[in-house]
């Protein structure tokens, strides 16, 4: 893809990204890292930069929705994603030492049975009178 | 419980603001070192530990994550370095249509039933999962 055709996917994309950030309260990061090297053709350090900044303004902006709508406390939020920037800045430092392909492989297991536990809890309490 | 706070009263109050519950710390700093170490977002790791450990609702799970993300965005752009390496744009362009998205996304997510939440949670998870291992 290239030119305009290019630019319509990526706004388009980023409408997709930003209702599944805004929904799901995750940055967007997981989708937009593979479409950016996929699709758009650029490097992996690229598009995980560039995905970063765009997670900034998706986050600021659900959460300025949230808000609007009395949904969560953002003051806590904020003050628990400092701690987990802390934490952040450690693990991609640890990652510099660590064999990450059988890292990913075991945290993909704990996604997957995290995720289909949830889903599961999600139909069982459907079954139940709410 | 409360950490981050000192203990005399009078200090207590000055650092009101510093307050917060001892599993965010634990779920942040675990949430922070997970998404560092793997280069996944933040979020598919903090909302199910907010939901499973720290026993918060799938929409306050799903609220907190977001915000917890802006300070952790700002690290990552920070440690990083990135600006080299961004690609201005690819990133105005996906910006422009993910901020809309995040409207509809952030006012649905303050709607719909938590069941559905849960739902569709748990088959991003899944998603996710099936794509890492590709790309892993």
């Amino acid at each position: 893809m290239s030119g305009t055709t290019l630019y319509v996917a990526l706004v388009a994309f980023g409408v997709l990204a930003g209702v599944l950030s805004g929904l799901l309260g995750v940055g967007g990061g997981t989708l937009m890292v593979p479409f950016l090297t996929l699709v758009a053709g650029l490097s992996q350090h690229a598009a995980e930069a560039t995905s970063l900044l765009v997670i900034l303004p998706t986050a600021i902006m659900g959460t300025l929705t949230l808000r609007r709508h009395g949904v969560g406390n953002a003051g806590v939020a904020l003050r628990f994603g400092v701690v987990g920037a802390v934490g952040a800045v450690g693990g991609a430092l640890l990652a510099l030492a660590l064999p990450a392909s059988a890292l990913r492989i075991v945290f993909a297991v704990f996604v997957c049975v995290v995720g289909l536990k949830m889903v599961r809890d999600a139909v069982l309490s459907w079954r139940r009178p709410a | 419980m409360r950490v981050l706070a000192s203990s005399t009263g009078a200090e207590r109050s000055r650092f009101a603001f510093l307050r917060i519950d001892r599993e965010l710390v634990a779920i942040g700093l675990l949430g922070g070192v997970l998404s560092g170490l793997l280069g996944v977002g933040g979020g598919i790791v903090m909302v199910p530990l907010l939901v499973l450990w720290a026993h918060y609702g799938q929409r306050e799970a799903h609220a907190a994550s977001l915000g917890a993300i802006i300070p952790i965005s700002i690290a990552g752009i920070v440690t990083y370095g990135i600006a080299g390496e961004v690609k201005v744009g690819p990133a105005i362009a996906l910006t422009i249509g993910s901020v809309c998205g995040a409207r509809v996304g952030a006012g649905m997510l303050a709607r719909l039933d938590e069941r559905i939440l849960k739902s569709v949670f748990g088959l991003f998870l899944v998603g996710v999962a099936v794509l890492m291992a590709v790309r892993g």
